[in-house]
């Protein structure tokens, strides 16, 4: 491995660029006259925002459950709302058994605590293994296993009701690729987790950046279905470089 | 008549229709006066300089619209019977004289009392009903609009308000109707094979349409449409919106 | 940069009119994009997609006009979250900086997600010369790499290759049993692609958005490539143009309600990855490295010039494309250049030089359904027209591509057009021509009733007529006719 230089100044110096930009702009160096709004909001006012989302969520939890459930079919998941945990992991028993997977990978998220989906599966005889790197589970032993596995399943960081969308944040625990290198890619869906709108999310999301000092997270991620593409003759072919069969299972 | 008799317009006949269609510009006429309008023609009037507008020569355009500007400088309306020259004068003369605060302010002048000709018949006369121009028409039409009347001005109902309320017309729908025929000036000449292809689809519409006359505000667009199906043979007739509303008109 | 061919584009385009299977490919996807494009519209309602456009146009201009505050502001960020922006004036530097990256970290295998800003560096070669495998991994980038062609499309580049052509295109290339089943040939993509993904040492990727608040690169797809090559290889690099900065990530909201339903008719696409620095050390996984190349290569003309800025709000949607009645025709490839369709028309020009692509902005009947689907109200017809005029005026010589001819022309009109008495005379010229023309042997220009001309002799009408009448002089001009019979009645 080598080890990279860190800051190398490749190409054009910074200062030199921005100062070709304002040439071709006609002007000097001078920040917007009217500061962006978007960007001089303090954390407090976020977090006021923040409240009033939580707060219109809970109001509208029924509704925005059942709009959750109505777009993420729409945009190719296959969606189950189970009313117990039961329930839900009976349904993901039989995804696993129509599947005809013998591999099953797994996140290491709290949602499993709740729905424990191991002992069940490993009793229809499957192999399951729970993606979290430690020293026996280096992350290339990790990688061949999501290679082989049949089924992903992950939790949800959180859901979108306006587009259908899963949104997961990868992190230690939740690898970027469970949910996206096996065939059929289950998701678990904690009512807690639903959201109105992209505002919503992109509003969480920039408050959580202030809150941990400027921390984005590396990776954000919508899924919404199944992959696809139509790049032959406009026929859409799902599947082809991600999973072919997508099920949200919505706990409520 | 639903309008006093005080109003008077002056009529920018286009170049085209001066040139090629003189009836176009004797049935606007007409109906403009059975609508009680004082039709005006100041004589020196030739073109509005869109054809040297759209090829880039815009010191040759702005020679032309200044001509316009003069001409039409104590009209209380003009009425053009052509969405694409009615945009020039409208649209384009703005952007033409926007170094030039006072031409700028006299082109606002022109532009702020420049109507289309349905549009004139809508907005200003309001009149909706055909029936007021006194016009029947037996037999079936279809409408195309003019991509710089309903882009450019915005005109999308106006004309066709007019046409499908003419007392014996049957309305034909027209697929595609708002894609362009590809006639676009120059363009027809400089890319034939392009433009030749757009109006083959066009004509292709209209005969599928089953409409006996096609009917628009602009000769320009039923040049290209109506040469192209004549060299088909189709007998499908291509009318300006003001000869179906002319009684006179055949 | 990749051959440039619009000063072809005359004859590519006379060539594409004339080939019957790319008219058929053009209409599957114009229309079938366009369809789709319009019910996702009325879904939202009219109303609401017209404020979104606003939004989306606002937040565009805002930060075109700012541009420098925000890359030094995206600079920042993508600083403090581990990753490195590095800045290039054109496309060899841009090439370099990458090459550069692959050669340092010993870079055998990359695999790239759709960039329509590679492709406009023709970054590959220069990777394959210094002994780099690139894998194009979107399923239609793939069937042109294979085939060695550009796409011809923003959202659909293969879209001109039948079934039939990809699947021979497979047997050669694959030396696979030939199959035409679209599903069989995708999964052989898949296969032949997922063992690329794991072996890639690089992952390069272009970027629908770059967020300068928390230096977050957004691509948007559909195939879950992109995923795969911004998570599988241990360094990941990010192409793309300097205007795709935008200031929030709560501008995203808007983008990604305009973007999918502008390009495909979707509410949303299949993926949205949101990338912020490299991998995290507690991370299961994702590169170690991530790096964002931001290119000018031509950019700052646009910037510089005040009529032609708005095209740096474009979002690469294709919508003005798929409605583009002159696009739809000829194809992508007519184009001669990365960008097609009118957007192409004025960024091609900008990028490459006027006088080298000027046939572009003249191909256009200037009807305006571009600007009419356009997310962020990109007024090209417009710029279209600007560049027409830069064409014929422009103070600066070396974008003066009107021919002389042209020119005389449009000033003889306009001294025609200046004096009534002129014309009027031009007319009766006109006129008796129209009369001797039948005492001419061998010349018969005219049909039989002399109400058209079936073969006009010299341009510009001969080309009118080669497939179109043209109405003779009639008798009296409507000058004439108002003055014998129309203005008596008005007094």
């Amino acid at each position: 491995m080598t080890t990279p230089e860190t800051n190398e100044t490749l190409g054009v110096p910074k200062a030199e660029f921005l100062q070709s930009v304002r040439q071709a702009l006609g002007r000097e160096d001078v920040p917007p006259a009217e500061p962006y709004p978007r960007l001089t909001e303090t954390q407090a006012e976020l977090e006021d925002q923040a409240a009033q989302i939580r707060r219109r969520l809970e109001e509208n939890l029924p509704a925005l459950l059942d709009k959750l459930a109505e777009m993420a079919a729409l945009g190719g998941w296959k969606v189950h709302r189970a009313s117990g945990v039961e329930e839900a992991i009976g349904y993901i028993e039989s995804v696993a058994r129509e599947s005809g997977a013998t591999n099953i990978v797994r996140s290491a998220q709290d949602v499993f605590d709740q729905v424990p989906v191991d002992a069940a599966l490993t009793n229809l005889g499957l192999k399951v293994t729970t993606v979290l790197r430690d020293e026996a589970n280096t992350r290339e032993a990790l990688r061949e296993e999501i290679r082989q596995a049949g089924i992903g399943i992950t939790g949800a960081d959180y859901a979108l009701a306006e587009t259908g969308s899963l949104i997961i944040l990868p992190r230690r625990g939740l690898s970027r690729l469970v949910s996206l290198v096996p065939p059929v890619h289950i998701a678990l869906v904690r009512p807690e987790e639903v959201l109105e709108s992209l505002d919503d999310l992109f509003l969480l999301r920039r408050l959580e950046y202030h809150q941990r000092g400027g921390e984005m997270g590396s990776y954000l991620n919508f899924i919404t279905g199944p992959s696809r593409t139509a790049d032959i003759e406009m026929t859409i072919v799902e599947g082809v470089h991600g999973p072919k069969e997508v099920h949200m299972v919505i706990l409520g | 008549m639903t309008q006093d008799a005080n109003i008077t317009a002056d009529l920018f006949v286009t170049c085209i229709v001066d040139q090629l269609y003189p009836e176009v510009g004797v049935s606007v006429v007409k109906v403009l006066r059975r609508l009680d309008v004082a039709v005006g023609f100041p004589q020196e009037q030739t073109c509005c300089g869109q054809p040297v507008y759209n090829t880039g020569f815009n010191k040759e355009a702005r020679k032309l619209a200044k001509r316009v500007l003069e001409q039409f400088r104590d009209s209380e309306y003009v009425v053009v019977p052509s969405g694409s020259c009615a945009a020039t004068l409208r649209v384009f003369y703005l952007e033409l004289f926007s170094d030039d605060p006072e031409l700028l302010s006299e082109a606002k002048a022109l532009a702020a009392k420049t109507f289309e000709f349905s549009e004139f018949l809508v907005k200003v006369l309001k009149v909706e009903d055909a029936a007021a121009c006194g016009a029947t028409h037996q037999g079936t039409a279809a409408y195309h609009p003019s991509c710089h009347q309903l882009r450019e001005l915005g005109v999308k109902s106006e004309p066709k308000k007019l046409l499908f309320s003419v007392p014996g017309l049957e309305e034909k729908e027209l697929e595609g109707a708002e894609v362009c025929c590809g006639f676009g000036g120059a363009f027809s000449v400089k890319f034939p094979h392009i433009s030749e292809g757009m109006v083959a689809d066009k004509i292709a519409n209209v005969q599928a349409s089953g409409a006996e006359t096609l009917v628009s505000c602009d000769m320009s667009c039923l040049m290209n449409i109506g040469g192209a199906l004549n060299r088909q043979g189709s007998d499908v007739k291509v009318r300006h919106l003001a000869q179906i509303l002319d009684p006179d008109s055949q | 940069m990749p051959e440039i061919k619009t000063e072809q584009f005359f004859a590519a385009s006379a060539a594409a009119m004339k080939n019957p299977k790319l008219r058929r490919a053009l209409d599957r996807v114009g229309s079938g994009f366009d369809v789709a494009r319009i019910s996702a519209i009325d879904e939202v309602t009219p109303e609401v997609w017209e404020q979104w456009r606003q939004q989306g146009r606002d937040i565009k201009v805002h930060t075109i006009e700012h541009l420098d505050y925000y890359l030094d502001l995206l600079y920042t960020n993508v600083t403090a979250a581990g990753g490195q922006l590095h800045f290039a004036n054109d496309a060899s530097q841009a090439n370099e900086i990458v090459a550069h990256i692959a050669r340092t970290r010993n870079v055998k295998v990359a695999t790239k997600s759709k960039s329509m800003v590679s492709e406009e560096l023709e970054l590959n070669p220069v990777l394959e010369a210094i002994g780099v495998e690139v894998w194009e991994t979107d399923l239609g980038e793939y069937i042109i790499q294979l085939a060695k062609e550009t796409p011809s499309h923003l959202v659909a580049p293969a879209l001109h290759k039948s079934k039939e052509d990809v699947a021979e295109l497979f047997t050669e290339k694959l030396g696979i049993p030939y199959d035409e089943d679209i599903f069989h040939m995708a999964a052989t993509a898949r296969t032949v692609l997922r063992d690329k993904f794991m072996e890639a040492d690089l992952g390069i990727s272009g970027a629908n958005f770059v967020v300068a608040e928390t230096g977050t690169l957004v691509i948007i797809t559909n195939e879950g490539n992109g995923r795969l090559c911004t998570s599988a290889p241990r360094i990941h690099i990010g192409i793309t143009g300097m205007e795709k900065v935008i200031p929030s990530m709560q501008d995203l909201a808007v983008f990604l309600r305009l973007l999918p339903r502008s390009a495909t008719g979707q509410r949303i696409t299949s993926y949205v990855s949101m990338i912020t620095g490299p991998r995290r050390s507690d991370d299961e996984d994702g590169p170690e490295e991530f790096h964002l190349v931001l290119v000018d290569n031509g950019r700052s003309r646009m910037l510089a010039d005040p009529a032609l800025r708005e095209a740096l709000n474009c979002i690469r949607c294709g919508a003005c494309l798929n409605i583009c009645p002159v696009y739809q025709r000829i194809g992508g490839h007519a184009y001669g250049w990365v960008y097609p369709g009118p957007i192409g028309a004025v960024v091609s020009p900008m990028l490459i030089g006027l006088k080298q692509a000027k046939e572009l902005p003249q191909a256009s009947s200037l009807c305006g359904a571009c600007r009419e689907v356009c997310p962020v109200k990109i007024d090209i017809p417009r710029m279209l027209l600007d560049l027409r005029h830069k064409s014929a005026e422009s103070p600066d010589k070396s974008q003066r591509s009107a021919k002389a001819a042209e020119r005389t022309v449009a000033r003889l009109y306009a001294m025609l057009m200046s004096s009534p008495r002129l014309l009027r005379l031009a007319v009766r010229c006109g006129r008796f021509l129209q009369k001797a023309e039948r005492f001419i042997p061998f010349f018969s220009p005219l049909s039989k009733d002399g109400k058209w001309i079936k073969n006009a002799p010299l341009p510009p009408l001969s080309k009118w007529t080669r497939s179109r009448d043209l109405p003779t002089l009639p008798k009296q001009t409507f000058h004439e006719v108002w003055q014998k019979e129309l203005s008596r009645d008005d007094s």
